[in-house]
């Protein structure tokens, strides 16, 4: 699977299809991922939609809260750089940035809206 | 970027030396009397402006949105050299650029936050408009402020997402910025009602930006959000006093160095103070190490902005002195960013390129 279907995101985590091996330092390279203004992992604020692992390859698509954000670059180098640590070298890594399904505020973890006062 | 950085340094002279600051400068050159006069053009058409643009340019990533940056450096440069005329109108050109990479943007994402980063793009073309047209500065200024204002207020209305809306604060939000609008169109017609309408409207902006920003929260973490939220917050504070002072200059007090500088600087620098260690990276790739040094030169624009607009309008010394302070306070971040930047690179490596990242166009 090149490309994951963004309609398949849940609230608070990400749909991952893939080897079990690698679903755990997977989830942990993206939550050390941080949105610098709020601190919170950008799995907490809901910007991954979903990870799919081949033999080859991991496909990682995700959003922004804002198409004029300047910072996308950046946060997608760091998700590269994240997972570069965890994977074997002869893997691939591919973020694909989407903006449909439009982030919302639902998709925030229970800890970050328990942060933000919800 | 450095030509940025040369219309910030001549936008700031320009400052100085009608706030009575003695800066040495070559005595042969024209261009200082230039920045004297058109300070206000320099400072948010060829600096704000371009880097506003620049920001935007780099989020689209559109070769041809960096037209946009590019005219209103062009712009300032043209002022400095004696071409008003023609840098009055490269601005027009320059906002309408401008126009159309928000134009992409909300073709992107239909959103609150990009339509109000569209509306402050044409804010700033109405501004520029007026000001190519000759219309006096008073009835210029508060378009070309509405263009910070509303961008700004775009970028923490995306980051107020993150908090529990309550109701009817999205409503309370549009009739601030639809009263500001107002406010600046008034001007041209009777500075009194656009005075009053604009203060109102940065008084109440102000309000709802201390009630539902995310910085009330995230002033609670320590480090780099710690730091942002506090500068928020001040900036907040200062667009308050800046909102009473366009009131007290319609009723005819001599505070308009208050109105002015108390948005320029208390809110717009305070904004871009905060924003930097997250923003300059990404428009120049040079990543940052953040520390309390930081503090510094927050601590120095503000305690320098209190003694300007609180004392400076009993004593023209104090003004000149807080003024001084004002730019060396900008001076001191721009140092702060290098050293950051120096730091950063001390404490890590020569990084690469991750092994094995594929290139996406995004």
């Amino acid at each position: 699977m090149d490309t994951l279907d963004p309609s398949l995101a849940v609230a608070s985590a990400f749909p991952y299809t893939g080897p079990d091996s690698l679903h755990e330092p997977v989830e942990s390279a993206l939550r050390r991922v941080i949105d610098p203004e709020v601190a919170m992992t950008i799995v907490d604020v809901g910007l991954v939609y979903g990870v799919a692992v081949s033999d080859d390859l991991v496909n990682v698509v995700m959003t922004m809260t804002s198409a004029a954000c300047p910072v996308a670059d950046l946060i997608v180098g760091d998700v590269e750089a994240e997972l570069d640590r965890v994977l074997p070298p002869h893997m691939k890594i591919r973020v694909d940035l989407v903006w449909e399904p439009a982030w919302t505020a639902d998709r925030m973890s229970e800890r970050a809206k328990a942060f933000m006062g919800w | 970027m450095l030509c940025v950085a040369g219309l910030l340094v001549a936008s700031v002279i320009g400052g100085l030396l009608r706030a009575g600051v003695a800066v040495p400068l070559p005595g042969d050159s024209a261009w200082p009397g230039r920045a004297v006069l058109a300070h206000a053009f320099l400072m948010v058409c060829g600096f704000m402006g371009t880097m506003i643009a620049i920001e935007r340019a780099v989020a689209v990533k559109e070769p041809l949105a960096f037209a946009a940056p590019a005219a209103s450096a062009l712009a300032g440069i043209l002022l400095l050299a004696g071409l008003s005329f023609a840098a009055a109108w490269l601005a027009v050109l320059a906002s309408m650029a401008f126009i159309a990479v928000n134009v992409t943007v909300v073709s992107r994402q239909r959103a609150a936050h990009t339509a109000l980063l569209l509306i402050g793009a044409a804010a700033w073309l109405v501004g520029n408009l007026l000001h190519a047209l000759g219309a006096q500065p008073a009835a210029v200024v508060p378009w070309w402020f509405s263009f910070l204002v509303l961008t700004i207020a775009a970028e923490r209305l995306e980051m107020t997402r993150l908090m529990r809306r309550r109701r009817g604060a999205a409503a309370a939000l549009y009739a601030c910025l639809g009263l500001m609008l107002a406010g600046s169109a008034a001007f041209a017609l009777s500075p009194v009602w656009g005075g009053w309408l604009y203060g109102l409207s940065l008084a109440g902006l102000a309000a709802w930006l201390v009630s539902f920003d995310i910085a009330r929260r995230t002033v609670a973490i320590r480090g780099l959000s710690r730091y942002m939220a506090v500068c928020l917050l001040l900036g907040y504070g200062w667009l308050a006093v800046s909102g009473l002072a366009w009131i007290a200059t319609a009723i005819g007090y001599a505070f308009r160095d208050a109105a002015l500088h108390a948005l320029g600087l208390g809110f717009v620098f305070s904004m871009m103070l905060a924003h930097a260690p997250v923003i300059v990276p990404a428009l120049i790739g040079v990543k940052l190490r953040f520390g309390g040094f930081f503090y510094l030169p927050l601590i120095v624009l503000h305690a320098s902005l209190s003694i300007r607009l609180f004392l400076g309008p009993n004593d023209f010394r104090l003004l000149s002195a807080g003024a001084a302070g004002n730019a060396a306070a900008i001076a001191a971040f721009v140092a702060t960013l290098i050293g950051a930047a120096v730091a950063w690179r001390v404490q890590h490596s020569p990084s690469s390129r991750t092994r094995h990242a594929i290139p996406v166009r995004h």
